[in-house]
């Protein structure tokens, strides 16, 4: 004779809930120093320097700037070929900046690296 | 300044993990020791295999870690989101774990615990209850086991799976239903005496 088995009760049921509550796992030390490390390697990702930190702070300059590949790369480029570079590439706001340096105020521009803007003391 | 000059008890989550996100290693140290055995807990209950609540609570973290820098203090609970990615987790691998393989890794039963055969018991239901809940629908499973394994209370689950507290209980009270119903066929082998 065949009879359907009844469904667990809420008693039995929570008899079985009460044997997986009771399951506790062993923390142990090198499994800590694991956790500890990749913490410490993700960290360390967000300092390492890189192109793609750089170009996801800065915008559109830092980003002309690492592939023109920073000073090693622009050292030998004349101050005024940089400018046009600039001038035809730029956001038209950083034009007056571009305006400001020529005509002789003093600005702070990275990517210049002297005073010598337009490279008239060779 | 560091957050060593502070008691560890004193600085809630949420504020570690930002400190965290500004290259403090103090604020890692401390998280970790909160969070993990909480995680590796819910994990274990759930999954009831060492190994794989380690991998779980390991993946958890790396995630956690990796939203620093995005943490609102105002908007969550550190504890929340926890909760919600590792019962996330959690299901993949129930979802994923064949009946066959029965990796049953507990660890050694300390001197004055339950005897040997409340042990064996104890590992037995454990693994019916796993094999039941891969069976039930995800979002079931979770309802059920935040509440039946972990004990939180209705509204803190109902944040916790981004739903009402109506739903919470609809899902819990069905899981129930479709667990009592998948474990009627065990009752002898699970240390009922009799099928009533």
């Amino acid at each position: 004779m065949t009879t359907e088995k009844p469904d667990m009760n809420d008693f039995e049921l929570d008899e079985i809930f009460a044997s997986a509550r009771r399951a506790t796992p062993e923390v142990r030390d090198d499994f800590m120093t694991r956790l500890l490390a990749d913490a410490a390697m993700v960290q360390d990702e967000w300092s390492a320097p890189s192109v793609e930190k750089i170009t996801e702070g800065g915008g559109l300059l830092t980003l002309v700037w690492s592939m023109l590949g920073g000073w090693a790369g622009t050292g030998g480029l004349a101050a005024a070929a940089i400018t046009g570079l600039w001038i035809g590439i730029a956001p038209p706001d950083a034009l007056s900046v571009i305006d400001d340096a020529i005509w002789g105020t003093s600005v702070d521009l990275t990517v210049f690296s002297s005073d010598d803007v337009l490279g008239v003391e060779g | 300044m560091t957050l060593a000059a502070l008691q560890d008890t004193e600085i809630p989550d949420g504020a570690l993990l930002v400190a965290y996100a500004n290259g403090d290693r103090d604020a890692a140290r401390i998280l970790a020791g909160r969070l993990a055995p909480r995680t590796l807990a819910q994990a274990y209950r759930m999954l009831g295999d060492q190994a794989e609540a380690e991998d779980v609570t390991q993946e958890a973290l790396i995630r956690l870690w990796r939203i620093a820098p995005e943490w609102r203090q105002d908007e969550a609970q550190v504890s929340t989101w926890l909760y919600r990615v590792t019962s996330n987790l959690c299901t993949d691998r129930l979802r994923r774990r064949k009946r066959s393989v029965g990796i049953d890794t507990i660890a050694e039963p300390e001197s004055g615990a339950p005897s040997v055969a409340e042990e064996m018991q104890d590992r037995a239901r454990h693994k019916a209850l796993q094999e039941a809940l891969s069976e039930l629908p995800e979002r079931q499973a979770q309802a059920v086991a935040l509440r039946h394994l972990d004990g939180l209370g209705n509204p803190e689950i109902a944040e916790i799976m981004d739903i009402s507290v109506e739903a919470v209980e609809s899902l819990t009270a069905r899981g129930k239903r479709a667990l009592a119903a998948l474990l009627a066929g065990r009752k002898a082998e699970l240390g009922y005496e009799n099928d009533h």
